[in-house]
């Protein structure tokens, strides 16, 4: 039903449309819905004063997501997501009280502790053959006791440089968030690995087929090791932005991430499967789910209601996906 | 035999996948307290037959009649229901259960709606000891027990159904010898009490001692019906043959003595699959494995290609031993090995992806400087390609899976050939594509050899090896058994020499096979 109506409208749409993924186009048709119906309730929805604020929030979930998409186009998934998050965070935050070195090598040194969680998980999927959901749920409760020992299960005291609250909250061009700008060039970068790279056609490849992929001489493990070490560090990254906007750490921060990661990336239409999605998909999905989360929060919809109707609308808008064609 | 009402009639029976014809009007008269032989090469159809018997598969015409009235089989169980039971080749038992569980798996005895364990065990010991595997406890978990044992236990799993028709596909091939012979004298005691039974097996002996009438089919078609014994193992073969030769073959240039060993391998053997195989190929030979389906030829390609852990012997690239540890090692520098694999849909394409895509996939090491695809010598390289192999497509970025068969197939090589490989593995490289095409890649392949590269070939289809290799090498039970140069390579000498029996005129080297 709903793919005849789609097939309809399709056909009268302008060429480049009808060439995209009709996942992406349905992602961002939704956006303009969910905007249009908040207006319905108050104008200031589509105020450029709020549009930008909530792409500055979405872009903390757009970094994540990027690392997860990579992973899911594997056809494998990041659960460590959550605590991988925290640690970025919290490390980044613990090197800066480390006197000005510290302060200068915090960033680096958070992102670099999310990558080693990726790269365990990666060796886990990779050469050990454990299941993804597996190792990376492990490596994230490993991560997770490391940092209730390193800060004593309190909120740790030590504050977020003047870099990470720049890269997170500040400006270099009037008017466009930092953070904005942090996620368009990380997104930008992972469009042409994607596409430009062999790298990025050995992601698809594996997602599609592995056994194919390695029969045809590609080093099978390093991608997925890689891939797994890229989203690690993402996580990590996002953790770090996160802490400068709050302008500290915090327990179970990253918690609120892990799901609306995932979704965010599916709702974009790349195949939970693997082998399957485009960036500018996951760009409307995080769009799209920021969005939701925020018009919820603004209705003050109580708790409860909130977490009914996302999950609700993320189980529908797969559905509707599920009914795209299938080529395998 | 004649005397007896025939118990299971098939008359007429075609069948077709996609344009593939497997089945074209056969027919099949079963008597009961028989048994019956059923012979053929592979892909002449026999499997389709017993699978339409089975239920598996329903004919597209044709009628079965059992009992001298009409049926049809909507699925197994109707079949099981109907009397029909049958063996396949593959293990179809759950290794996690108990032996007495997996016997009376589809239709267990109950008790206020719960499984009767006593009734169940009660039943799995009386099929055990009906189909003389009395000593496997019903209690032991499947995969305790090793391979054989596992096959007694699959017949006793068919004997639990109260079988009139017993059909065993290969049975005895993962069997002991002592195991064949209790074996044996199972089957022989089930058609005294009046089952009939079909057996199919490529083991010439087997069919000898066991069977009371057989049926040999060739290309779909049951091509002689005769009682056990009234044929010689040569008259068999010959009526195992006995096909037009439709396709057109490159001629042969004859042996270049002065090229030189590109590939070879030293006492090459893995787990129970490869035994003691040494080989060799030269620069501008086609050299081909024959055999049965399933005697190694896989594994061998597979070995050679790195795929396989655990393998004992030694491989030769250029008369210098390597370790060739994956596909990567082997596709990669100086070795430069390509293989094109058996399955192209699981194992040499990514359908979903386009065909640009699939073509340059085994390539992007060569098609990019510093992991950044360089796109122009993509085309250029892409084009040269499809030009080369004539490659028909809608465009190149459609979806490889909505190229035709022989279109899939001519990617998967193309993908191969981008980097320009000196030693070429193909693994059943026709199957399931027409003719044409067929005809196009075995130009292709005399080209690839005449500009030096060496092949190894393993094909299902005999009239390839004979038109296409130089050398071919008949595997049997994962070892060389036998190596057929130039005129020594007919049809008869490869059916014989496939089925490990050495009849006279098999070939100019009488009796001569290793």
């Amino acid at each position: 039903m709903s793919e005849t109506t789609l097939g309809g409208i399709a056909g009268r749409m302008p060429k480049f449309l009808r060439r995209a993924d009709p996942a992406v186009v349905t992602a961002f048709a939704c956006i303009v819905i969910l905007l249009l119906l908040g207006s319905l309730y108050s104008r200031s929805f589509l105020s450029p004063e709020y549009l930008l604020q909530q792409l500055k929030v979405a872009s903390f979930l757009g970094v994540i997501a990027t690392g997860m998409m990579l992973v899911i186009l594997l056809g494998q998934i990041d659960l460590s997501v959550p605590w991988s998050v925290a640690t970025g965070a919290m490390m980044a935050c613990a090197a800066a009280a480390y006197g000005p070195v510290g302060v200068a090598l915090a960033i680096p040194f958070g992102v670099l502790c999310g990558v080693a969680i990726g790269i365990v998980n990666g060796i886990g999927v990779a050469y050990l053959r454990i299941p993804s959901m597996i190792i990376t749920l492990a490596t994230n409760a490993v991560a997770q006791g490391l940092m209730v020992v390193y800060t004593g299960g309190f909120s740790p005291q030590d504050s977020a440089t003047a870099a990470m609250r720049y890269l997170a909250t500040g400006f270099t061009i009037p008017g466009v968030p930092n953070a904005v700008i942090i996620w368009a060039l990380i997104g930008a970068a992972m469009v042409f690995v994607l596409t430009r790279t062999s790298f990025g056609r050995a992601v698809y490849g594996i997602g599609n087929r592995e056994r194919a992929a390695y029969l045809s001489g590609i080093d099978t493990r390093r991608i997925v090791l890689i891939a797994f070490a890229v989203s690690g560090g993402l996580s990590a990254f996002g953790g770090v932005l996160l802490a400068g906007y709050a302008s500290k750490a915090a327990q179970s921060m990253g918690d609120a991430y892990l799901l609306p990661s995932i979704a965010a990336v599916v709702l974009g239409g790349t195949s939970i499967l693997g082998g399957r999605g485009s960036y500018l998909g996951t760009v409307a999905g995080v769009i799209l789910i920021t969005l939701l989360q925020s018009i919820l929060s603004v209705m003050q919809m109580p708790e409860a209601g909130r977490q009914i109707i996302y999950g609700v609308v993320i189980v529908a808008m797969l559905l509707l996906y599920g009914r795209a064609p299938a080529s395998r | 035999m004649d005397a007896a009402t025939p118990l299971f009639r098939m008359e007429g029976i075609s069948k077709r996948y996609g344009g593939v014809r497997a089945l074209e009007k056969a027919d099949l008269t079963v008597t009961a307290g028989g048994i019956h032989a059923i012979l053929g090469e592979n892909g002449a159809g026999k499997s389709t037959l017993i699978k339409i018997m089975a239920g598996v598969v329903a004919p597209d015409e044709g009628t079965m009649t059992l009992d001298g009235r009409e049926v049809s089989f909507a699925s197994p169980a109707a079949a099981n229901q109907a009397g029909i039971v049958c063996i396949f080749q593959e293990l179809s038992l759950i290794p996690e259960l108990s032996v007495a569980d997996n016997i009376v798996i589809s239709d267990p005895p109950k008790r206020f709606g719960m499984i009767d364990r006593k009734a169940q065990r009660r039943i799995a010991e009386e099929a055990l000891a009906r189909a003389g595997a009395s000593d496997i406890h019903p209690r032991a978990l499947v995969k305790d027990l090793p391979l054989s044992r596992r096959q007694m236990v699959e017949i006793a799993k068919a004997l639990a159904r109260k079988p009139r028709i017993l059909i065993l596909d290969e049975a005895t091939s993962a069997l002991t010898a002592a195991d064949v012979a209790k074996v044996f004298e199972v089957l022989k005691r089930l058609r005294s009490e009046g089952l009939a039974l079909l057996y199919i097996s490529h083991r010439m002996n087997e069919i000898a001692e066991l069977a009371d009438h057989c049926t040999v089919f060739r290309n779909g078609r049951n091509v002689a019906s005769y009682p056990a014994g009234s044929k010689s193992d040569n008259e068999v073969v010959e009526l195992m043959i006995g096909r037009e030769y439709s396709h057109i073959f490159p001629p042969k240039p004859g042996p270049t003595a002065a090229a030189t060993t590109v590939l070879e391998a030293r006492n090459l053997s893995w787990a129970d699959r490869l035994d003691n195989i040494s080989l060799s190929v030269k620069a501008g030979e086609v050299v081909g494995l024959g055999g049965l389906d399933g005697q190694g030829q896989r594994e061998l390609l597979l070995a050679f290609f790195g795929v396989l852990r655990g393998l004992s012997g030694e491989i030769l690239i250029d008369g210098k031993p390597v370790s060739i540890a994956s596909p990567t090692a082997a596709s990669h520098g100086r070795i430069g090995m390509a293989l094109i694999p058996e399955d192209r849909k699981t194992e040499g394409l990514m359908l979903p992806m386009t065909v640009r895509e699939n073509l340059s996939f085994a390539a992007l090491d060569r098609l990019s400087k510093a992991g950044i695809i360089d796109r122009a010598a993509e085309q250029r390289l892409i084009d040269d390609m499809v030009g080369l192999l004539a490659i028909k497509t809608a465009g190149l970025d459609i979806p490889v899976g909505a190229l035709s068969g022989g279109n899939q197939q001519k990617v998967v090589i193309a993908k191969w050939l981008m980097r320009q490989p000196r030693i070429i593995l193909l693994n059943d490289p026709t199957r399931g594509i027409d003719v044409g095409t067929k005809q196009e890649l075995y130009q292709l392949m005399r080209k690839l050899a005449d500009a030096g590269a060496a092949i190894l070939f393993y094909s299902t289809d005999y009239d390839e090896l004979i038109g296409c290799c130089d050398r071919v090498l008949v595997l049997y039970d994962g070892a060389v058994k036998r190596e057929l140069v130039g005129a020594e390579i007919t049809e008869h000498a490869l059916i014989a020499s496939a089925l490990n029996i050495h009849g006279e005129g098999a070939g100019p080297r009488q009796g001569a096979g290793a």
